[in-house]
């Protein structure tokens, strides 16, 4: 039982390292203007992707933002693909039609995604009452940002989620920016758990970046949904990383920029892909788990892999 | 039998037999059922009425998102102006969804304000607008008669569209008329009558001004050929076109407030083919009256028009 939970495990963590090291490759081909298409790299946020791809089931449905590159990297089948799909090749994973900020790949689970904010999840409630009417026993999984979840289609769906009784799960994935301001430079706190018990909607904090533990809870969540026929609220609180500090005349020791979207200047392909000594990166975490050197093994074979599918 | 009950027999009929469809909206089956549009509607087993809240930017997208499932909706809204609120769906979650729809329908039926002194706000009328916007078709039901082609060829056909009725006509009874209405191959444009004088155009709602201009002139002794208009997105117009061969005189009458109006297009075209000596236009323009409750009608005098035309 440990050994089959320790191999568990350690294909967690294999993805999330996969999920960087495919992000660093993509990050270099953007500085060498690759692609006419904007990229959002999603670096610090691999925990979770990794999560809710291996958490779902064939029937399951996935629905993303903009923001989608370590959702669809955990669920597509080869790197070559995705970066096909950004250079709007037809041996791209959607054939080139839809490029970056709407990469979709619904063979693999992901039918719908949205570059306008809040859109993925009506879609989604779409998606979801369609497979009840089917019959199907499915989740439908809809991501979306501390940003988006400003629309008024976040509380709308869930509304409608909880009223039709839909198998769901809605991810928040909070890192607290949109675009370049912080939450506290727009709005007031929103606080999520008393949002979800106002629809009687159960509510998880996920936080730590602790891969393994994301997957239970992921599970967990996607068993709720389904017995009980309801939408589940997820907010995981991350960081994204690759933000650098740009000196201009005003901030000669370098104005904090925070990361959107394109290259990550300061981020580089290397051995050992770790970008924070902290908890915001889920590289970081793993090394606390797991032993270094086998990790810096693993990373290794993995970009080797890698190197030789994209080459 | 007035228009509304018309169009809800119709309705009716057609979702009793609607497989493995949803139909949705605010209201649909409580209360006047949306002034009696969806009155007494059921639907087979394995479809399903859904009741719903007042969301309509979310309950546009979930129709979409049925479509990338392959379950075909029908969506009724009590304003066309509601679907305001949904128009980003229309336009970008569409563009994404229309390559992939794979064979299912998406409908959204809509009731037109336009019975006058909602004021300034729930008046919008301007189907085109959103038809061009998203680029799908609409289509307006002006008679019995389209009622039956629209909602037979265009009620469940593949993909995005937008249906709507007339508030104003909802109390009128259907006119009589026993001649045979031919309708183009688009089921977008529809042939009242053939007459040797003019021809008579209508778009949007507003074929009961033409219907009673040609009757005026009917019984002036100038017959006049009659055409309905139900598409908002209609581009081939080779229907009209022919019958304006023979007449050479052509009257448009369009009840729409938008800047861009299926009758624009229709009027390019007869200009590109230079088939018309004489060519009457009765349109809305915008006015500060429209900014406070009015009429709200397109106001047509048949006998101004027949000296127009001498």
């Amino acid at each position: 039982m440990v050994a089959e939970e320790n191999k568990v495990a350690w294909r967690l963590a294999e993805r999330v390292v996969h999920n960087r090291i495919a992000q660093m490759m993509i990050n270099e081909r953007i500085k060498q203007r690759a692609f006419k298409v904007p990229v959002h790299l999603a670096m610090g946020h691999e925990a979770i992707a990794v999560a809710v791809a291996e958490s779902m089931l064939p029937d399951d449905a996935l629905c993303l933002t903009h923001r989608n590159i370590h959702y669809n990297l955990a669920r597509a089948d080869s790197l070559r693909a995705e970066i096909d799909e950004l250079s709007l090749l037809p041996s791209g994973l959607a054939g080139g039609w839809l490029g970056s900020m709407n990469m979709a790949n619904p063979r693999r689970g992901i039918p719908y995604t949205s570059s306008i904010l809040g859109n993925s999840l009506s879609v989604a409630a779409g998606i979801s009452l369609a497979d009840r009417l089917r019959g199907a026993a499915s989740v439908t999984v809809v991501v979306t940002g501390d940003g988006a979840m400003e629309e008024g289609a976040f509380f709308e769906t869930l509304q409608f989620m909880k009223s039709c009784s839909l198998s769901s799960l809605v991810i928040v994935e909070n890192n607290t920016w949109s675009l370049a301001t912080r939450i506290a430079e727009r709005r007031c706190p929103i606080d999520l758990d008393k949002l979800a018990a106002a629809f009687a909607i159960s509510y998880r904090h996920l936080q730590g970046n602790d891969v393994g533990d994301y997957y239970r809870q992921v599970q967990a969540a996607r068993q709720e949904a389904i017995a009980q026929r309801t939408p589940v609220l997820l907010e995981v609180q991350l960081t994204t990383l690759g933000s650098w500090l740009q000196p201009t005349p005003e901030f000669p020791e370098g104005k904090f920029i925070n990361y959107h979207h394109g290259a990550a200047p300061k981020v580089a392909l290397q051995e050992w892909p770790v970008l924070e000594q902290d908890a915001g990166d889920p590289l970081f975490v793993l090394a606390q788990q797991w032993d270094e050197a086998a990790l810096r093994d693993l990373a290794e074979t993995v970009s080797q892999r890698l190197a030789e599918e994209v080459s | 039998m007035t228009y509304i009950e018309h169009i809800n027999s119709l309705l009716r009929a057609r979702l009793a037999v609607a497989q493995d469809t949803v139909v949705f909206g605010q209201n649909i089956v409580a209360g006047s059922c949306l002034s009696g549009l969806t009155r007494g509607i059921r639907v087979p087993e394995g479809s399903q009425i859904l009741q719903t809240q007042n969301s309509e930017n979310t309950l546009t997208g979930i129709g979409l998102g049925m479509m990338l499932r392959g379950v075909s909706s029908i969506y009724f809204l009590k304003q066309l102006d509601f679907l305001l609120l949904g128009m980003d769906h229309l336009v970008n979650s569409y563009n994404i969804v229309r390559r992939l729809h794979a064979g299912s329908s998406f409908t959204l039926f809509a009731i037109v304000v336009d019975q006058g002194y909602e004021g300034p706000q729930s008046c919008l009328n301007n189907l085109d607008d959103f038809c061009s916007m998203a680029h799908i078709p609409g289509y307006v039901i002006s008679s019995g008669w389209d009622a039956e082609v629209v909602l037979n060829r265009h009620l469940f056909a593949p993909g995005l569209k937008i249906i709507c009725v007339s508030q104003r006509l909802f109390g009128t009874a259907l006119p009589s008329w026993s001649e045979p209405v031919e309708t183009d191959g688009a089921g977008e444009i529809f042939r009242y009558a053939q007459g040797e004088d003019v021809t008579i155009v209508s778009c949007n709602f507003s074929f009961p001004q033409a219907l009673q201009t040609w009757r005026y002139w009917q019984e002036r002794g100038l017959t006049a050929s009659l055409f309905s208009v139900s598409g908002a997105s209609t581009s081939d117009w080779s229907m009209i076109l022919q019958d304006l061969q023979r007449t050479r005189k052509l009257l448009v009458l369009d009840d729409s407030k938008s800047d861009n109006r299926s009758s624009d297009r229709f009027l390019l075209a007869v200009r590109e083919s230079a088939l018309a000596d004489r060519v009457l236009v009765q349109r809305r323009r915008f006015a500060p009256e429209w900014l406070k409750p009015n009429p709200d009608l397109l106001e047509v005098v048949p006998a101004e028009l027949f000296q127009q035309l001498q």
